[in-house]
């Protein structure tokens, strides 16, 4: 929630399919559906096929193991974790955020 | 998301050449304009003899689970259990070192300029500030046409800024350092969506724009001429979040939206090339992990979570039970050792990448933070809150 109300400002309705009626591809029959449910129809196909397509081409992408791919994360933060300074903390004379002289009470 | 480009254009049908009311269709991430009736023939005409809608859904549940299936192959030890021959992180002693004050209301949002000083944020209240932070002057100032200023970006030069939020839009204003400098005279609209714009970034150099939009879909702009170069479709709501990869890993970046997905995507092709669905609630913050093998997400069911990239799967979640308030912003160190999330309660959490824990918890704003940035070099990271305020912390 970034506004602070129950949803975002002009949050979209994810598409629920309809209950239409499926005919087999190419059956015509003029009278009995209306158009706007035929075109609901075509709608709901290509958003299908569209699904599909998109799904085919993410299970067919090269994955390895989650051993390998944890160890090679560990094996970045080892070797950059000597120039991190948040994670080491440097000296207050090269932190240009850190007071250089200690306060003083008076 | 078609429904938001459906505008109705009167003209010659590219298939038929009647003159007729068009649709706009991507043939082959080519955009065609076909009349209705053409549309309805081409989809039965390409239909194999089975498939229908039916055999199409069927079709999609089954790969789902195979894509379960293989991503479950793969799981053969968590990122915790690896790291635990890692040595664990001492305490932290992180304080505010500066407080940024000059903002009428909620900071939405900030950015880093490259030259690890200067600070974009800007505010509710239409006013976007350019400071700098080790001195906490305000160098320059510039008042939106629109409230809710939700987006800022600093342009790779440091010569320009990038804003944008109810209006729709994304503008990009050059900074000069004239005596009398009128900034809004000089500003350039380059993005245009149908909803409010919820995140912006420039490429690698300041004349392309990625934006995110309520409108469901990500764009990169040309920014001399404003021409749409390619759209992201495929988020089913609000996108709220992006961030691009590193730039030795190539031309992807990641959104996350309304719809609880993160989604990488090929910026050449528009092609989305993965997604991850395992959040409970809106992602409202994605950033890539510093080798772009990885990215960390912030969202409203209270989690953070690490998703490996080339693993194709979440690898730790970063939640405690005490913690019920939604993470609003997620950045990590120069090292991604820690993970620093800012949340609703007005709390910044301070987590262990590798082996899951809390190190720290930073108290300080007096409402939500909403923005968090580490500094390009990591010294320090800036947090923007609701209680008006920006804070460097080190």
């Amino acid at each position: 929630m970034i506004l602070g109300w129950s949803t975002k400002p002009g949050q979209l309705q994810p598409c629920s399919s309809p209950s239409v009626p499926v005919f087999p591809a190419g059956f015509c029959c003029a009278g009995a559906r209306s158009r706007w449910q035929r075109m609901s129809t075509t709608n709901n196909i290509a958003q299908a096929r569209k699904l599909v397509e998109q799904l085919r081409i993410e299970a067919g992408i090269e994955r390895i193991k989650v051993s390998k791919a944890s160890s090679e994360l560990m094996n970045y933060c080892e070797q950059h974790a000597r120039n991190d300074p948040l994670l080491v903390g440097v000296p207050a004379s090269e932190n240009p955020f850190k007071d250089k002289k200690p306060c003083i009470i008076l | 998301m078609d429904q938001t480009f459906l505008a109705i254009v009167f003209g010659p049908c590219d298939k038929c050449s009647k003159e007729k009311p068009l649709r706009p269709v991507s043939v082959k991430s080519e955009q065609r304009s076909y009349c209705s009736l053409c549309v309805e023939m081409m989809a039965t005409e390409g239909l194999h003899e089975n498939e229908t809608l039916a055999s199409l859904k069927s079709e999609a549940e089954s790969l789902k689970g195979k894509l379960e299936e293989e991503r479950a192959k793969l799981h053969d030890v968590e990122l915790h259990q690896v790291a635990e021959r890692v040595e664990a992180l001492g305490q932290f002693v992180m304080k505010t070192r500066r407080t940024l004050k000059g903002h009428g209301n909620k900071v939405l949002c900030m950015d880093w300029c490259k030259d690890k000083r200067r600070i974009v944020s800007s505010s509710q209240d239409g006013k976007v500030i350019v400071w700098d932070s080790f001195t906490t002057n305000k160098e320059h100032a510039v008042t939106m046409p629109c409230t809710w200023v939700m987006a800022c970006a600093y342009a790779p030069s440091g010569c320009a800024i990038a804003c944008g939020g109810l209006d729709n839009k994304c503008s990009v204003y050059p900074l000069t350092f004239e005596k009398n400098e009128n900034m809004a005279a000089k500003k350039k609209s380059v993005a245009m969506h149908t909803n409010y714009l919820s995140a912006c970034s420039f490429t690698n150099s300041d004349m392309q724009i990625l934006t995110a939009s309520g409108d469901g879909t990500c764009a990169l702009w040309d920014v001399e001429s404003g021409q749409l170069l390619q759209s992201f479709h495929g988020h089913g709501a609000d996108v709220l979040c992006l961030d691009l990869a590193p730039s030795e890993t190539g031309n992807t970046f990641v959104s996350g939206g309304c719809d609880k997905k993160a989604m990488v995507w090929d910026m050449r092709s528009g092609q989305c090339v993965q997604s991850f669905e395992t959040h409970d609630s809106d992602i409202n913050s994605v950033r890539y992990y510093p080798s772009g093998d990885a990215f960390a997400s912030g969202s409203d069911d209270a989690t953070c979570r690490l998703y490996d990239l080339r693993a194709d799967r979440e690898v730790a979640i970063y939640s405690k039970e005490s913690i019920i308030f939604g993470a609003s912003s997620v950045d990590f160190s120069l090292s991604g050792r820690l993970l620093f999330a800012g949340y609703n309660d007005y709390t910044i959490n301070v987590w262990d990448v590798l082996k899951g824990s809390r190190v720290s918890i930073l108290f300080g704003h007096e409402n939500r933070v909403s923005t968090l940035r580490v500094s390009p070099d990591g010294t320090a990271f800036c947090s923007g809150s609701w209680d008006h305020t920006l804070r460097i912390w080190a």
